[in-house]
C-alpha cells in the first residue's frame, strides 16, 4: 500500500469533487452542524456562568479555574472516557467540544461586562433605567465587542477540534482526513484538511463582519 | 487474546495492542504485559515524552529569544499584536494530516515530522506572545535606571528585563506545554504511536477498557506536566523578584495570559 506511485495517488485528484460530492457535502454539513451546536451550547452555559460570577463575585475564581481545567483536558482522553461510558454517539462528540469553548467564552463575556465603566452604570441608573433596561440598552452594547471576539475564537477553535472527533466517527471533514490516512489515499485527506482550515477562516471572517456590523460606533470612532 | 479490528477502522500499518474485551481496568493496569514490550505503556510513554520534550525545547528556542530581542528593541510591535493568543485555534490535526503525504514522499515516513511541525505551530505563537508582552511591560523606570547606571543593552536585557519578565514568560511556556501534552495523542491517528495508541486500538477493537485506560494515562500525564511546570516556575523565579512588591501585578498579568482567548 505504501508503494502506491505518485501518479496513482496524487495529493489531490480534482475529479473526486464530482465523483464524491455527496460525501464531501455531508462532511461539510456535519462539520458546521457540530461546530454550531457546540458553540451554541457553550455560549448558553457560559452566559449563565458569567451571570453567576458577576452577581456573586466570589465565584469568579472557582468558575475560571473550572473552565481552565476543562480546557486543558486532552481531547483524545476526553473523547475516550466518554466512549467508554456513552459509546460512539453524537453526545460523545458534543460534550468535549462544548466543554472546550467554555473557558474562552466565559472569560470574554465577563471581561465585556466588567469593561462597562461604573460612571456609565450610574448615569443609566440616574436617568431612571430599570436594571433590565440598563442591561440591554447600556451594558450589552458595551460588552458586545468582547462577546463577539470570544465567539470568534471559540468557533475557530471548535472547527479545528471537530476534526479530532473523527476518531469516534463524528468528525465532519475530519472523517475525510482519517479515511485518507487509513487508506493512504491522499485526495480525501487533502480535501478534508484544506476545507476544515478554509471553514475556520470563513467563520473568522464572518464574526469579524458581524462585530463590525453590530458596533457601528467603533467604526465611526476609527474614521474620526 | 482478541484478534485485530476490521480493516476499515484500523490503522493497518501499525502493530495493534491486542487485549481481551472482557478485561477490567484493574486487570489491564496490573498485567505486567501491559507495561512492557514494544506496545507497552513504558515504551509508549517514552515515545510521547521524547516528542513532547523535543517540541517544547524547539519552540522555546525559537520563540523566546526572538520575542525577547524584538521586545527589547521595541521592534515588530505591530506584527506582535497580530500574533493573537489563539490557544487551540490552530487546527493541529488538519495541518499534520496535510503534512503526512509530503513527509512520505520526501522519504521521512509517516512519523514524526508531520505531528512535530504541527505541534511547533501550536506552541510558538503563545510562547512568542507571552515573552514579547512580558519583556515589553517591564517597568520603564527600572530599565531607565539601569541604562543611567551604565548598563550595556545586553546587561539591561539579561539582568533587568528578563528576570522581571520571567514569571510571565514561564506561564506562557507552561500553558503551551500542557497544550502540547494534551494534543500529542492525536499522533496515534496519524500513523504514529505514543500514549494515544490505547485509545485508538480500543476504539478499533470496540474495547471500552482499553480506551478508558489510555485516556486515564493521557490525562495523568497532562496533569503531571501542569504541576511540574508550576514547580519549575517557582524555582526559576529570582529571589529578588519573589520579594518585590510588584509580584501581585505580575501574577495578575500571568492570570490574564493563562485565560487569554
Amino acid at each position: 500500500m505504501l508503494l502506491a506511485t505518485r501518479a496513482a495517488n496524487p495529493l489531490l485528484r480534482w475529479s473526486y469533487f464530482v465523483e464524491q460530492w455527496d460525501r464531501i457535502e455531508e462532511a461539510i454539513l456535519q462539520h458546521v452542524q457540530l461546530t454550531l451546536l457546540a458553540v451554541g451550547a457553550g455560549f448558553v452555559i457560559s452566559a449563565l456562568l458569567a451571570f453567576v460570577a458577576l452577581r456573586y463575585r466570589w465565584t469568579i475564581t472557582p468558575i475560571t479555574l473550572f473552565a481552565a481545567f476543562l480546557y486543558t483536558i486532552p481531547s483524545v482522553a476526553f473523547f475516550g472516557v466518554l466512549v467508554a461510558y456513552l459509546g460512539l454517539g453524537l453526545l460523545t462528540a458534543l460534550i468535549p467540544l462544548t466543554a472546550f469553548t467554555i473557558l474562552i467564552l466565559v472569560t470574554n463575556i465577563m471581561d465585556g461586562f466588567q469593561s462597562v465603566p461604573a460612571s456609565v452604570r450610574e448615569a443609566a441608573d440616574g436617568m431612571g433605567l430599570t436594571p433590565t433596561q440598563r442591561l440591554f440598552t447600556v451594558e450589552v452594547p458595551i460588552a458586545v465587542p468582547y462577546i463577539i471576539n470570544g465567539l470568534r475564537i471559540a468557533t475557530v477553535t471548535t472547527v479545528g477540534l471537530v476534526t479530532v472527533a473523527a476518531i469516534i466517527g463524528y468528525g465532519g471533514l475530519g472523517r475525510l482526513i482519517l479515511d485518507g490516512l487509513r487508506r493512504t489515499f491522499w485526495t480525501p485527506l487533502t480535501i478534508g484538511a484544506s476545507l476544515s482550515i478554509l471553514l475556520a477562516l470563513l467563520f473568522d471572517l464572518l464574526f469579524f463582519a458581524l462585530g463590525a456590523w453590530l458596533t457601528p460606533w467603533a467604526r465611526r470612532k476609527q474614521t474620526l | 487474546m482478541v484478534a485485530i479490528s476490521p480493516p476499515t477502522s484500523a490503522v493497518t500499518w501499525l502493530a495493534q495492542v491486542a487485549v481481551p474485551r472482557d478485561i477490567t481496568l484493574w486487570e489491564w493496569f496490573t498485567d505486567p504485559e501491559t507495561w512492557t514490550g514494544s506496545t507497552g505503556i513504558i515504551a509508549s510513554l517514552a515515545d510521547t515524552l521524547t516528542l513532547v520534550i523535543a517540541v517544547i525545547l524547539c519552540s522555546v528556542l525559537l520563540a523566546v529569544p526572538t520575542a525577547a530581542l524584538l521586545a527589547h528593541w521595541r521592534k515588530a510591535e505591530l506584527a506582535s499584536a497580530w500574533v493573537v493568543n489563539i490557544g487551540r485555534a490552530i487546527p493541529t490535526f488538519a495541518i499534520a494530516g496535510l503534512l503526512v503525504p509530503i513527509s512520505l514522499r520526501a522519504g521521512y515516513g509517516f512519523e514524526p515530522w508531520p505531528i512535530f511541525i504541527a505541534l511547533i505551530l501550536l506552541t510558538v505563537p503563545p510562547m512568542y506572545l507571552s515573552t514579547y508582552t512580558a519583556v515589553k511591560q517591564v517597568d520603564p523606570a527600572a530599565v531607565g535606571a539601569a541604562r543611567a547606571m551604565g548598563f550595556t543593552e545586553r546587561e539591561v536585557l539579561f539582568t533587568v528585563e528578563l528576570p522581571l519578565a520571567l514569571t510571565v514568560i514561564f506561564t506562557g511556556i507552561r500553558v503551551a506545554s500542557v497544550q502540547v501534552v494534551a494534543t500529542e495523542p492525536i499522533r496515534a491517528f496519524l500513523g504514529g504511536d505514543g500514549l494515544g495508541r490505547y485509545v485508538r486500538d480500543g476504539i478499533g477493537q470496540n474495547n471500552p477498557t482499553l480506551v478508558l485506560g489510555g485516556a486515564i494515562l493521557i490525562a495523568i500525564l497532562a496533569g503531571i506536566t501542569a504541576v511540574a511546570f508550576v514547580g519549575i516556575e517557582w524555582l526559576a523565579k529570582p529571589a529578588g523578584v519573589r520579594r518585590l512588591s510588584g509580584a501581585g501585578a505580575s501574577r495578575e498579568a500571568a492570570r490574564k495570559q493563562m485565560v487569554a482567548g
